[in-house]
């Protein structure tokens, strides 16, 4: 009888911590969602530019900065999310980009552009061949625990 | 306990093993799935967008087994990992055979510590076919096409075979974990249906908690999210902190497993 008076009281224990550490925020922030966009999609942009023949400059200048919501307007939590996209064109004009994410409970996302401003799902080649338009839906992961 | 005693259990297991259709079909299934999902995505026009580096199939090779390692997490893994270890225990009480095994001179403990050697032997065989597999199938129907990793960055096909190798490594704790799993349950309740059938189920629960948004500490103590832990391998800088996480999660579930099968068996009465 003492026994399980025990172990019924350690079950307790662990359920409580466990909901107390679990009620915690969440680890999927607009802060680390941005971060990871960010780097992504400015590296995607440089990869696609130089798939598509033309002379590619360093990630890093096209100075991209996004600012990420849920869909209700929070700045945590799994699920849907809207990322504005801010950054510098091959001409060095400031383009705006709306992405839709879908971000899952491990830090992984899918981001699929808004509207056409950066072409349809499939690019042309000067060569004249069809390639996949890296930056129309794109998938990342970032670590939800650093 | 001798390690002549263990191998030896464990040699009668494996040739029990091998005559078993189960466990051929199983190592069939592994080595032809992959070429088979790569020769489909090659004939038809849609590829599997909701998994990561789904829409990459068609441009690298080296998509091919990291869609198909991110598939097998759902169940496959949970499937290949527990069909053998769920099994092996509760075999004796369904033919009745365990008075005769113990009977023998090998001690509780050997046979405990063969049986569970051929099981995780297995599956390490198991998840090993379906990686080489799923990886030919990408380099031999795709090609060997460079790859865009998880942060937008292409990476050479030598480097793209590195890191999908080590992506398949760091599934093989969370197997382990499975496989400890299935053989408490086959030890625990002496059926096989529940040795192999409940790891499934229980995989199948952790992965269907995980699409939810629900408390993160809860998701880090389910077993399945050490399935997922390859992604900080394919970003850039690379993570591995839910890597060393998920491995310990891993290591707990398998020496906590065992300990108590093994209790269970030594303390089961088995008359003769």
């Amino acid at each position: 009888m003492h026994e399980k008076t025990v172990g019924l009281r350690a079950a307790l224990l662990a359920t409580t911590t466990v909901a107390m550490f679990g009620c915690g925020p969440s680890p999927i922030t607009s802060v680390r969602i941005e971060a990871a966009i960010e780097a992504t999609f400015a590296n995607l942009v440089q990869l696609q530019v130089s798939m598509l023949g033309l002379p590619s400059p360093p990630a890093s200048d096209f100075g991209v900065t996004a600012s990420c919501r849920t869909l209700a307007g929070r700045n945590a939590g799994a699920g849907d999310w809207v990322c504005n996209l801010v950054w510098l064109g091959p001409d060095r004009q400031h383009l705006r980009d709306a992405y839709d994410l879908f971000v899952a409970t491990d830090g992984c996302y899918t981001a699929t552009v808004e509207g056409n401003s950066l072409g349809g799902p499939t690019l042309k080649t000067p060569d004249g061949r069809d390639v996949r338009n890296l930056l129309f839906t794109f998938e990342g992961c970032f670590d939800t625990s650093s | 306990m001798s390690v002549r005693g263990v191998l030896a259990v464990v040699g009668v297991e494996c040739s029990k093993l091998s005559a078993q259709l189960k466990a051929r079909i199983v190592l069939a299934a592994c080595a032809a799935g992959p070429f088979a999902f790569a020769a489909a995505m090659r004939v038809q026009s849609s590829v599997p967008s909701d998994t990561l580096f789904g829409r990459a199939v068609n441009d690298s090779g080296f998509a091919v087994p990291l869609v198909v390692l991110g598939f097998a997490a759902l169940w496959a893994f949970p499937v290949l990992t527990s069909v053998v270890g769920g099994d092996l225990f509760s075999s004796e009480d369904r033919y009745g055979t365990w008075s005769t095994v113990l009977t023998r001179s090998r001690s509780r403990a050997e046979v405990f510590a063969g049986k569970v050697l051929t099981a995780l032997g297995f599956s390490s065989l198991a998840v090993t076919a379906l990686a080489v597999s799923s990886v030919a199938a990408g380099v031999f129907v795709v090609g060997q096409q460079p790859l865009i990793n998880l942060s937008g960055v292409l990476i050479s096909p030598a480097t793209a075979l590195i890191h999908v190798t080590l992506a398949w490594a760091c599934v093989l704790p969370p197997a382990f974990g499975f496989t400890a799993l299935a053989v408490l349950l086959s030890v625990a309740t002496r059926s096989s249906v529940a040795g192999v059938g409940l790891p499934v189920v229980a995989g199948l629960t952790m992965e269907l908690y995980a699409m939810v948004d629900g408390p993160e500490a809860v998701r880090r103590v389910f077993i399945t999210s050490a399935f997922g832990t390859w992604h900080g391998l394919l970003t850039e800088p690379r993570y591995y902190r839910p890597l060393i996480h998920g491995t310990t999660v891993s290591a707990a579930y398998f020496v906590v497993c065992l300990a108590i099968a093994y209790r269970v068996l030594q303390r089961r009465d088995i008359g003769a």
